[in-house]
């Protein structure tokens, strides 16, 4: 066994732990800039304030650039609704505000909205950096039950909220996502919530497309790429399971075929797919350790059931490598979306890590 | 403990991995296995029980997995170095791994290494195999793996850091993003969280709410209603399978965009087809690499989709993409392999087959193009016994032999043979669209379409492999080939068949019978017989099929033509032409369209190369350069055939391709002129046509040129306007050299020159002007300034004076009259010269037109090339009493020529000033010229009536002449000769 796993390492990908910096703040997202080598990290000062920080990776070290304290704790932020040129960053905090900054002057949001009730969750973003065609938008979920999309032109409401109707019960959102965003009609909003509801809402029609229940909390859900039709989509879990569900095939009672992997003994706090390959995507998990998968579609992606209606079928799942890296929940990664197998990820021992993934060319 | 000693009997007759382990080792541990065990009776009884069975068979039977209790707890034996060798249950495996990695059982990490390594053999992707590994570091890692690693880093650093920058320079404003922007959506529209509360949803706000979202609720209403009344059985045979490759846009708007930005999205788009493609969704992988390439086309994304194409079957899409890749990269390997798999697909195995050995000769060892290629091979071979039993092939020669020889009557003539078409015939040659060694016209075969692909290669091959004696592969197919060319039937409609004496009505392959003697060093044209050799050579060995042979013969012919520095372009046209046919014959396009091009240059509106050309261009996808052409031989010979069918083909393609306003896009079909219509058959492209076509080139050059220049002289102007008039000189001498002839623009440039009080061009630009335009005002009046400026007031007055009887309202002409004849008057008075009062050119102001550029001194046009430019010049020179230049004038005109310019000009005062002129100049640097001049000059018109009207001072004058002329020495004349020329004078 040693001696294969010491032949192997040529062929599979390595996790190298490049950089490591302690923070002295509970970081809570990490963010690449997009088209450069900086990173984002949001969080809370122990007094009870919001920090952002910005990170240049220089000489194989992380030098910090700028730091603003805000008055709220940060929960999350997105790149995904800004142009290149622009490359502002949205974010969500525990008061429930949407703020989006311009990093080159960090000190007063260029748009803000008391988006929700509760803290925001989760926040993700789409039609900016050229993924997703149509208009830009972020999507923001929060404790206080809803999902609320944003265009941020326009001030101070949401251009689509999904709420329960009165009566329901108003369960915790931990996890948004955009996605089959492949023209400028069509796009999807996939929620998460803490019963394990995961609910997908037809921007288009503006109605509930599909929904599914995973028994746990529904800690993280990723469209395989948000600018395509919508093709996988990977959710995980509190109890260290995920699913993928081939988004291709909706059956009309069976919904979207899955299979699903528990590999982590904790929760599944994040999942975050490759932006170079959509079919490879990491796990980071509650016990500091992260899973790198790929996925791999089956010889055929559809079939017709008993009664010839068309129904999907999932792929396989292989892991490709692990690490771990911190014995504290990893709350955050993100992949460069530039350099192919560079990632940042965040923990709650209080760092943030810039990690090298080798060899994913060739997976 | 007896069962103890048999399990180490086992154990230690395991094969090699556990018996490598030393015997004390694994008893040791075994031993240990089994003192935990020992407390539970339960298990013991299981021991027992399954004990037998593995000392009396030791390998299991299926039926063994049966008994295994998945649920219960591993017996303690199991966990056995033999008992897991030969366990194949991989669930059961996984089993006494985790209770071997628990410990529970006590700690054996060598029967966990065991246990672990066989389980991989078993399926390597069992998840118990899964371990948790650290993290690895820089440290842990060899030294080159990590500068590797650190180095790509550390130049995408640097990278990102320019582009970060870049991005950062190009603040752009919200206002310009936003405009491209798709409208916000409804605003706040509500969504029910639940799914069957759908119907519930209602807009909490309807504020910015824009008509296209109204129109979204009401289409989705509709969708709804439709599902209610289908009912169940609409829901049943629903499933949304979210498919939508015709939704995605294949063009992006990327104007707002900068470079960088581009470039990324290029290569997003790029890398979603590729993960589509893998996902095998070939028509989605097409649409992102569409769009790929409307913002950056690059090899890579063409190559890819030309593979998407290829899988999906869409064979032309294929095509094309590999020669868009080819015509950006030459030579790419992957797209001629990928060409190679169209070229078979579509039958065409000989261009196939031509692709493959390209990718070889540039990587011997491509498997894929080996494979590819002897795969092809058998095809071809397997094709030609079962052609050889078919019928004849009926083929019509479509186009006479170009080569000059073609009239030499003989039967050995030896020519390249047109691609032709077949009609009917057994075998149809009716390979689908686009048989690309039939040059590609024959898209719509005549045949039945029942040949397949490879029918082409045909019959004869035996009879002329056993001639030509090559039995290379290759060579047999496309001998093979070529037979099917050769073997001409003439067909007595076309106007063309004339030409085509070889084969001829015989109907099958007699032309080239393999006795016939051929005369290899028959004359060819101007070629010295070297060359006409090399080029029969190569004409036999076209007419054997052995084209890449011809196609040597014919590059050395061409080779040897540019070295002998022969000038006979029929000659090497037809070289190019026939060259032409052998690229086309062997698929290559590319060159074949070049060495079209190359002969079309020296012979304009030739047919064969024009054919060939857009044989080509055709099987290049080109069509509209095909369309171009076959048009352009259309209106040489309207009789080819080949020509009508093609462009009635492409004509559709390209109605489809661009829609009702396809015309629009294509390229300018040339006018072919009358002289090369139909004549073709009899004979060489002509001087008239090669001047047609210098003169189409000339035509082109003067739209280009007319543009620049208009251009130009918008920023002379716009200068002169700001007052840059220095800057504005510079674009009016700019485009004064693309057009000489451009009145205003030296009347504007004399306007710099004036302001820049530059007076003598800016009379100069008068000059010339007025040469152009006689009656220009701008022109007289700006010379008036000019020659006021050079204090040349008497020519002043006259220019104004000219101005005036034009035009009396111009003031400015008249205030400066009245000025320049005040200065006039001083100057009269300082100086005491009467000169100017000759030339005052008052009397001569009559409407003549001739007469106004007597005030002229220093422009004076030394080249005429008739006579009244001759006539300005003289005049010219005789107003302003320059003999100098009145000299260089007759020096540079031919004395015989003398007579004819001058004769409306002749009177008293030019013969007189020639004579000075001759006089004072001519006669010392070249006395011959005076004596020819003068010998010349007394047979002009009217000559002795003007002689008679000079006075006799005159005389005297030409006397003296006569008189030096002869004391000058010189070989050509005599002072006899002198004597008598001045006898006529005198």
């Amino acid at each position: 066994m040693r001696s294969a796993e010491m032949s192997s390492p040529l062929a599979k990908p390595q996790i190298i732990a490049h950089i490591q910096k302690s923070l002295n703040y509970t970081v809570f997202d990490s963010k690449w800039i997009p088209c450069s080598a900086k990173f984002v990290c949001l969080g809370n000062f122990a007094r009870g304030t919001g920090v952002m920080q910005i990170y240049e990776v220089q000489h194989g070290e992380a030098q910090l650039i700028k730091e603003v304290e805000k008055p709220k704790p940060i929960k999350c932020g997105t790149f995904g609704a800004t142009s290149l040129q622009q490359r502002h960053i949205a974010t969500g905090d525990f008061d429930g505000n949407l703020n989006i900054w311009n990093l080159e002057m960090p000190e007063l949001p260029v748009y803000t909205a008391k988006a929700h009730k509760e803290i925001i969750n989760s926040i993700d973003g789409v039609g900016g950096l050229g993924i997703g065609d149509g208009a830009p938008e972020i999507v923001t979920g929060s404790r206080d039950g809803t999902v609320k999309v944003w265009d941020p032109r326009q001030k101070d409401s949401p251009v689509a909220n999904m709420e329960p109707i009165e009566g329901e019960t108003k369960r915790d959102c931990w996890t948004v996502a955009f996605g089959h965003a492949f023209n400028d009609q069509d796009r999807c909003v996939c929620a998460g919530y803490d019963n394990g509801d995961i609910k997908l809402f037809d921007l288009r029609n503006m109605s509930v497309r599909w929904e599914t229940n995973i028994k746990n909390g529904v800690c993280c859900v990723e469209f395989d790429r948000k600018d395509i039709n919508m093709n996988k989509l990977v959710t995980t879990s509190l109890e260290g399971k995920f699913h993928v569900f081939d988004m291709r095939t909706q059956h009309p009672t069976k919904g979207f075929a899955s299979v699903s992997e528990k590999a982590h003994k904790s929760t599944i706090w994040q999942v975050r797919h490759l932006p170079q390959n959509r079919d490879i995507f990491m796990t980071a998990g509650g016990a500091g350790n992260l899973h790198l998968w790929k996925y791999e579609y089956p010889a055929q992606r559809c079939k017709k059931d008993s009664n010839g209606v068309d129904v999907g079928v999932a792929g396989s799942i292989s892991l490709l490598q692990n690490a771990t890296l911190s014995s504290q929940p990893i709350a955050s990664l993100d992949w460069s979306p530039d350099k192919q197998g560079l990632c940042v990820c965040s923990s709650f021992d209080q760092s943030v890590r810039v990690l090298i993934v080798t060899k994913l060319n060739v997976v | 403990m007896s069962v103890a000693t048999t399990e180490r009997v086992v154990g230690l007759n395991a094969p090699p991995r556990a018996a490598r382990k030393s015997a004390v080792g694994a008893n040791a541990e075994q031993r240990r296995l089994w003192t935990p065990g020992t407390n539970d009776s339960n298990r013991r009884v299981e021991v027992f029980y399954a004990r037998p069975h593995m000392s009396a068979d030791a390998s299991f039977s299926p039926h063994d997995y049966t008994t295994v209790d998945y649920n219960g707890k591993v017996p303690v034996e199991h966990l056995d170095y033999g008992y897991i060798e030969k366990c194949k249950d991989v669930k059961y495996l996984e089993k006494i791994l985790k209770v071997l990695r628990s410990g529970k059982e006590g700690i054996y990490p060598q029967l966990i290494n065991f246990c672990e390594s066989h389980l991989e053999k078993l399926n390597p992707r069992s998840r118990a195999l899964r371990k948790e590994n650290s993290v690895v570091t820089a440290a842990s890692l060899s030294k080159d793996e990590w500068s590797q690693v650190a180095d790509e880093l550390k130049i995408w650093q640097e990278e990102t850091k320019q582009r970060d920058k870049s991005l950062q320079l190009h603040p752009i404003s919200d206002d310009v993003v936003n405009k491209n922007m798709p409208p916000i959506r409804g605003s706040n529209c509500f969504v029910a969280l639940s799914q069957n509360s759908n119907l519930k949803e209602k807009r909490e706000s309807l504020k910015c709410v824009l008509p296209r979202d109204y129109r979204e609720w009401d289409k989705f209403d509709v969708e709804e209603e439709c599902e209610k009344i289908d009912g169940g059985q609409m829901v049943q045979s629903s499933a949304i399978i979210n498919t939508g490759h015709s939704e995605i846009k294949t063009q992006l708007d990327v104007s707002l965009l900068m470079q960088e930005e581009k470039r990324l999205l290029a290569n997003r788009e790029k890398d979603k087809g590729n993960e589509a493609f893998k996902a095998k969704d070939y028509e989605e992988a097409v649409a992102y690499y569409s769009r790929s390439l409307s913002i950056i086309p690059s090899v890579a994304a063409f190559n890819n989709r030309a593979q998407a194409e290829i899988n999906l079957k869409h064979w032309h899409n294929a095509m094309r993409d590999c020669q868009s890749v080819l015509q950006l990269e030459p030579g790419n390997v992957k797209a001629l392999l990928r060409r190679a798999t169209v070229h078979k697909h579509m039958g065409d195995s000989q261009l196939a087959a031509a692709d493959l050995r390209m990718v070889l000769m540039e990587e011997p060892l491509n498997a894929a193009a080996t494979q590819l290629l002897s795969e092809i091979e058998k095809k071809l071979i397997k094709c030609q016994p079962e052609e050889q039993r078919r019928g004849k092939k009926i083929l019509i020669q479509e186009m006479e032999v170009e080569d000059s020889n073609s009239n030499h009557g003989t039967e050995q003539k030896v020519c390249p043979v047109e691609p032709s078409q077949p009609v009917g015939g057994e075998d149809g040659s009716a390979a689908p669209a686009e048989k690309g060694d039939m040059g590609n016209a024959q898209k719509k075969p005549h045949g039945r379409g029942d040949g397949g692909p490879h029918s082409e290669s045909n019959s004869h091959h035996g009879h002329w492999k056993g001639k030509g004696g090559s039995s290379d592969k290759y060579k047999a197919s496309q001998e093979a080939k070529d037979k099917e060319a050769n073997g001409t039937s003439k067909r007595g409609s076309t106007a063309s068949v004339q030409a085509d004496q070889s084969g001829g009505s015989k109907g099958t392959l007699l032309g080239g019978s393999a006795g016939e003697t051929v005369n290899l060093d028959a004359p060819c044209g101007a070629l010295p017989p070297p060359l006409a050799r090399l080029k029969n050579e190569g004409n036999l060995l076209f007419k054997n099929g052995q084209f890449a042979d011809a196609l040597e013969k014919y590059s050395h012919a061409i080779q040897g033509y540019t070295e002998s520095g022969i000038d006979s372009p029929e000659d090497l046209c037809i070289l190019y032409s026939n060259r032409a046919a052998c690229y086309l014959k062997d698929g290559n396009s590319q060159d074949c369209i070049q060495d079209c091009t190359k002969a079309l240059e020296l012979q304009p509106f030739s047919l064969k190369p024009l054919l060939r050309r857009a044989m080509a261009y055709e099987t290049l996808e080109r069509y509209r350069k095909a369309y171009v052409d076959y048009k352009t031989v259309l209106q040489i010979d309207t009789s080819v055939q080949a020509a009508h069918d093609s462009v009635n083909r492409i004509t559709r393609l390209l109605i489809e391709q661009d829609g009702p306003e396809w015309r629009e896009n294509l390229p300018e079909i040339p006018l072919v002129p009358l002289s090369a219509q139909q004549h073709h058959i009899k004979e060489p492209p002509s001087a008239e046509v090669l001047q047609a076509r210098a003169e189409k080139a000339a035509r082109d050059a003067e739209r280009k040129a007319e543009v620049l220049f208009t251009a130009l002289k918008q920023e002379g102007n716009d200068f002169v306007k700001k007052g840059q008039h220095q800057d504005a000189l510079g674009k009016y001498t700019e485009c004064l050299k693309i057009k000489p002839e451009e009145c205003v623009i030296y009347t504007n440039r004399a306007l710099c020159y004036l302001k820049l009080e530059r007076f003598t061009e800016a009379k100069q630009d008068c000059d010339a002007a007025l040469k152009l335009e006689p009656t220009n005002k701008k022109a007289f009046y700006r010379r008036a300034l000019a020659n006021k400026g050079l204090k040349d007031y008497l020519a002043c007055s006259s220019d104004l004076q000219e101005v005036l009887q034009q035009d009396p309202n111009v003031q400015e002409a008249e205030k400066e009259l009245e000025e320049v004849t005040v200065l006039l008057r001083q100057s009269l008075a300082d100086a005491s010269s009467a000169k100017p009062r000759r030339t005052v050119p008052i009397i001569e102001i009559d409407g003549d037109e001739q007469s106004s550029c007597t005030g002229e001194d220093i422009s004076i046009n030394l080249h005429p090339t008739n006579s009244q430019e001759f006539g300005q010049a003289l005049n010219a020179a005789c107003s302003g009493k320059n003999t100098a230049a009145c000299a260089d004038l007759l020096a540079s005109t031919d004395p015989q020529l003398l007579p004819q310019y001058l004769s409306t000009y002749l009177n008293g005062h030019t013969i007189s000033f020639i004579m000075q002129a001759l006089d004072s100049h001519l006669l010392e640097k070249d006395p011959n010229l005076v004596y020819q001049h003068l010998s010349y000059l007394h047979s002009t018109d009217r000559f002795s009536v003007v002689l008679m009207m000079l006075p006799k001072e005159e005389h005297h004058h030409m006397t003296q002449l006569f008189e030096r002329l002869s004391a000058a020495e010189s070989t050509e004349y005599t002072k006899n000769d002198v004597q008598n020329l001045a006898n006529k004078y005198i």
